[in-house]
């Protein structure tokens, strides 16, 4: 249990830091920065508890927030998606979403597609719509979520899979 | 009590998302100019949006009471128009300020001596022989009042002749009804060697005890030159509309009894 939560704060930190230190100054084509910090909700287990999701979404968005001076649009974003995460789960996988540590490994690639692609468009969809705040600038909002979303998810599937490697 | 905080248990999570979202939006709106004047812009929306509701709902409720102030605005303004008419057609036998608005508590059209009742007799400063118009024209005589209600004997009475006049020619001519339809009224004595059209307007003609010059009645909409007497048979077009009638003013003509007298000498 302790070695468990040893792990997971050590996985959480280094993600966190990799976001703060990293991705948030990569830049790729001049404006999009991944949220690479996504993965850490992507991972946790379905097995955990879901109240302490939504808190550990709040904390991480916060601390993303006041490093990039968001004012709270990675926070509402984030909380978002780990409070939708149990739909997200239930849509992606149907039967299988029950299962503890089912997760990324012995699932299907659709529903793992599925899964990382929802949760990664939501939370790109809320947050540039809080950025940009403008419904006359519509097409801008998708355009950086679709753009976003694509680097995001390549990012994190890489990670993903060097991480089930392991 | 149980019930309730198993409900929230229950639902502990959308309530935990709920506060936690509703601090990440104050800090977005205290801390981001943008997203305080766009939330800003929703809040007059929202608040927009609900005080039209509310405001319909209270002024659906009010109709009554704003319906009465209509009536006296609508009174009012028909004084001022009775004052300017009287001024430029130099006729100083009507005087405004006794014009009295009346509603109609009794109607028919489908006799042939149509009477209106309405809810203002003596007590209200009406008498017999008053005209009685709407927005839209003449309607006919007051022929007989008690204290609280009065009789008026409609245009669409066959007893009932006003003196009517063309109001492009100024041929003058007398009104009245056939009995027929209750739209049409008959306009008589108006001679063939007077020009007139189909669509010219008809007015009161100001010769009588009853109404002002100038008040309208109807427009013709058909006639007949044909007549062997001399005089042209002229249908017109009623502008009120008898089955519909709810309020009317009664104007009061201040030297009847003076005029009458004369008359009777």
């Amino acid at each position: 249990m302790t070695r468990e939560f040893l792990g997971n704060s050590f996985f959480y930190s280094s993600v966190l830091l990799s976001q703060l230190l990293i991705f948030n100054h990569l830049n790729i084509f001049g404006y999009v920065s991944p949220f690479v910090y996504l993965i850490i909700f992507i991972h946790y287990k379905t097995s955990y508890n879901k109240t302490i999701l939504i808190f550990l979404g709040f904390i991480t968005g916060l601390i993303i927030d006041l490093s990039l001076q968001t004012y709270g649009c990675h926070t509402f974003a984030t909380i978002t998606i780990c409070y939708l995460r149990n739909w997200i789960e239930k849509y992606s996988f149907g039967v299988n979403s029950n299962l503890p540590n089912a997760m990324i490994k012995g699932t299907k690639l659709i529903n793992r597609f599925m899964f990382f692609g929802l949760i990664i468009v939501i939370h790109s969809l809320i947050y540039f719509s809080l950025i940009f705040f403008n419904i006359e600038i519509l097409g801008s909002i998708i355009f950086n979520t679709l753009v976003n979303s694509i680097v995001t998810f390549i990012m994190i599937w890489l990670i993903s899979q060097l991480i089930s490697n392991k | 009590m149980q019930s309730i905080i198993n409900s929230i248990i229950k639902n502990r999570n959308l309530i935990i998302y709920i506060i936690l979202s509703l601090i990440t939006f104050n800090s977005l709106y205290n801390s981001s100019s943008v997203h305080y004047n766009g939330i800003g812009k929703i809040a007059t929306f929202l608040s927009g949006k609900s005080t039209f509701f509310s405001s319909s709902v209270y002024s659906y409720f009010n109709l009554e009471n704003e319906n009465q102030r209509l009536i006296s605005e609508n009174l009012k303004l028909k004084k001022i128009e009775l004052r300017y008419n009287s001024q430029a057609f130099g006729n100083k036998s009507f005087e405004p300020n006794s014009t009295t608005y009346a509603s109609v508590i009794l109607n028919s059209i489908n006799k042939s001596k149509n009477i209106i009742v309405v809810d203002k007799g003596v007590l209200d400063g009406i008498s017999s022989e008053m005209g009685v118009i709407t927005s839209k024209g003449v309607i006919g005589i007051v022929k007989s009042v008690t204290d609280n209600y009065a009789s008026i004997i409609s245009l669409l009475n066959t007893d009932l002749k006003i003196n009517a006049l063309l109001k492009n020619s100024s041929t003058i001519g007398s009104i009245n009804w056939n009995g027929l339809n209750p739209k049409i009224l008959k306009l008589d004595d108006i001679p063939l060697s007077s020009s007139l059209k189909i669509g010219d307007t008809i007015v009161t003609g100001g010769m009588s005890f009853y109404f002002p010059k100038g008040i309208p009645i109807g427009v013709i909409v058909n006639y007949d030159n044909s007549s062997l007497e001399g005089y042209y048979d002229i249908d017109v077009s009623v502008f009120n509309d008898f089955s519909s009638l709810s309020s009317l003013y009664i104007l009061e003509r201040t030297d009847n009894d003076e005029i009458k007298k004369l008359l009777n000498d």
